[in-house]
């Protein structure tokens, strides 16, 4: 089997739109973006993806990390955090989402990311 | 005058708000069994059907004014039961469930419709108890958006570590996944720890 795997910055992420993220999700392919989406747009990608559902495409699997380990970090460094957040317009981290019958499961620990195919 | 005038009316006859306590999770956590347990012990009657096979609630499910007691105080809500919310659904899961082609691909439309209409409900809710499995890896994204959702709209939650009745439970693990919320173990199917529940509801509510 062929894996297509897209890598977007946020920012064209953010140019082009959800229909452009949905369509490539359609499309097979398994896209990687450079920040840590907010759960919003997670929120609204779930939504989304599920109005598209059908026999070829069965949804999404998601996950997200951040670069950074809040729950470690102290009230400064937080604040010093998103701050930088703000200035550069973005969560540092990245998002990967991939059709449902291409990954088959995405498993997290606080830490990192594995990709089941 | 007159906006003096509606004010006053308009406080005179306010109706009190009513709260929504909104039961969320991933699918087959036992909402609708907890749901039908709250109901039971407070009103004498089930809110759904319960299922082993998934996505057995398609629609929201609302039960008006159950009203708990504790001390001699009472307490009242509209409880919502959700759909469970899921980023995958495949007809062929039905299908390998037992259920036969068509039915399938039914539930599976109304399954991703029940997933919409549960995240369009998260605006309407006064708190929500996001019920979890405690015998499955709490670390996912369905829960982590779940919970990622509540606090960006401000709304309170408690997570409900469900299934503490079986052997496999693992509720430390749950609280460990989640440190920044409150979590209580309960099991809707037996009445495990339910009345610990509805003291952290009042708790919350008051």
């Amino acid at each position: 089997m062929n894996v297509k795997f897209k890598l977007l910055a946020y920012e064209k992420f953010k140019k082009d739109g959800f229909d452009a993220l949905i369509n490539d999700l359609r499309d097979s392919k398994i896209v990687m973006i450079d920040a840590k989406l907010t759960p919003e747009q997670e929120a609204y990608i779930i939504e989304q993806t599920m109005k598209q559902v059908s026999e070829k495409f069965a949804g999404i699997e998601l996950a997200s990390l951040s670069v950074l380990n809040e729950a470690e970090m102290g009230g400064f460094d937080k604040l010093k955090n998103a701050l930088f957040e703000t200035i550069i317009g973005k969560k540092r981290g990245f998002t990967i989402i991939g059709p449902a019958k291409v990954v088959h499961k995405i498993k997290k620990n606080p830490e990192e990311l594995m990709v089941f195919m | 005058m007159m906006s003096w005038l509606t004010r006053l009316f308009g406080s005179l006859f306010k109706r009190q708000k009513e709260i929504k306590l909104g039961l969320y999770g991933p699918v087959n956590s036992g909402k609708t069994t907890l749901a039908n347990r709250i109901c039971m012990d407070w009103l004498g009657e089930e809110l759904g059907t319960v299922s082993s096979i998934p996505h057995e609630t398609r629609e929201i499910q609302m039960k008006e004014k159950v009203t708990i007691k504790n001390k001699g105080k009472s307490l009242t809500f509209n409880l919502v039961d959700t759909p469970g919310i899921a980023t995958k659904i495949d007809f062929e899961d039905f299908v390998k469930a037992g259920m036969n082609k068509v039915e399938s691909k039914k539930r599976a439309k109304e399954a991703t419709k029940g997933v919409i209409e549960s995240i369009k409900w998260l605006d309407n809710m006064d708190m929500v108890l996001v019920v979890l499995d405690s015998t499955a890896d709490p670390i996912n994204q369905v829960n982590i958006t779940i919970l990622g959702n509540l606090d960006a709209r401000k709304i309170p939650l408690l997570i409900v570590g469900n299934k503490t009745d079986l052997k496999s439970a693992n509720l430390d693990r749950v609280k460990s996944a989640f440190p920044s919320y409150s979590t209580i173990g309960v099991s809707a199917k037996s009445g495990k720890n339910v009345d610990g529940l509805y003291k952290e509801l009042f708790n919350a509510l008051k």
